[in-house]
């Protein structure tokens, strides 16, 4: 049942939705991002202690894609967003009245997930680990 | 105005299956934080606080299963490693993994214009999430038991 938008790209790049389609762009592309990572590490982690050896190096494939630091810094980044996003969605869903605030709600959103995020990033970056 | 009211009308009298999984996200979203705190608190009260470093506590936080926190000096039994973890790491992939591919099913409605295309795409999908599932059976219960 999808509504058929006629938008060129230029125009949809030009659309300036401010704040809320920010977080409504990055709560997708962090479930995009969680999704994928889930499936792989289940994935690589049965093909490794399954079927190991049958799978033609796959599952160290994927392991040393998803262990890699950045891939791991995304990971912590569409977690951390998804999660204190998704407290607003649902917080707003529950009382709706609270949609006046929703403005201040999103800066005080990014004062908690910025800290959240940044400074395990900082660690993880700084500590090659 | 009166086309939206008929589409409208038309999915309010259809099935429930969408105000259904519109409720179970928020659950779980809610259940997922309190799971991540549970797990975080519990790893540091039973031993982990000084045995296991950031990388194996937010592993135990995101996921609670004995081999994510096997690499740290914390003793894996009997508290990281019992039935109840396993029943509970379960019930918290089942649950992730719905609230995601729901999640992507929604996003492919979205984006998605063409009606066979999408039923494939949903199938393709549901095979996905029924596998996710039946992996993860193997790796709690078989391979961690």
């Amino acid at each position: 049942m999808s509504k058929i938008a006629r938008v060129s790209l230029p125009n949809a790049v030009a659309y300036r939705g401010g704040q809320p389609m920010i977080a409504w762009l990055l709560h997708r592309i962090s479930a995009i991002g969680i999704v994928v990572f889930v499936s792989m590490h289940i994935w690589a982690a049965f093909f490794l202690y399954a079927v190991a050896g049958t799978t033609g190096g796959v599952a160290e494939a994927l392991t040393e894609f998803y262990e890699a630091l950045p891939m791991q810094v995304f990971v912590l980044f569409c977690i951390l967003y998804h999660a204190i996003n998704g407290l607003r969605i649902v917080i707003l869903d529950m009382w709706p009245s609270l949609y006046r605030y929703n403005r201040e709600a999103m800066w005080v959103q990014w004062a908690i997930f910025l800290p959240l995020f940044l400074l395990p990033a900082a660690l993880m970056i700084l500590g090659g680990s | 105005m009166a086309m939206t009211d008929a589409v409208l009308r038309r999915e309010r009298t259809g099935s429930k299956f969408e105000t259904y999984m519109w409720f179970f996200t928020r659950v779980s979203g809610i259940l997922f934080l309190l799971m991540g705190a549970f797990n975080i608190i519990y790893a540091n009260l039973a031993g982990g606080q000084g045995n296991m470093d950031v990388g194996a506590q937010m592993r135990w936080a995101f996921f609670p299963i004995s081999f994510h926190v096997e690499s740290s000096a914390v003793e894996v039994t009997p508290n990281f490693s019992n039935p109840f973890w396993q029943v509970y790491s379960f019930l918290l992939l089942a649950f992730t993994a719905t609230h995601g591919y729901n999640g992507i099913r929604v996003i492919l409605q979205d984006y998605v214009r063409y009606p066979l295309l999408l039923a494939w795409l949903k199938a393709l999908l549901f095979l996905l999430w029924a596998g996710l599932i039946l992996a993860s059976i193997f790796l709690i219960f078989v391979f961690a038991g």
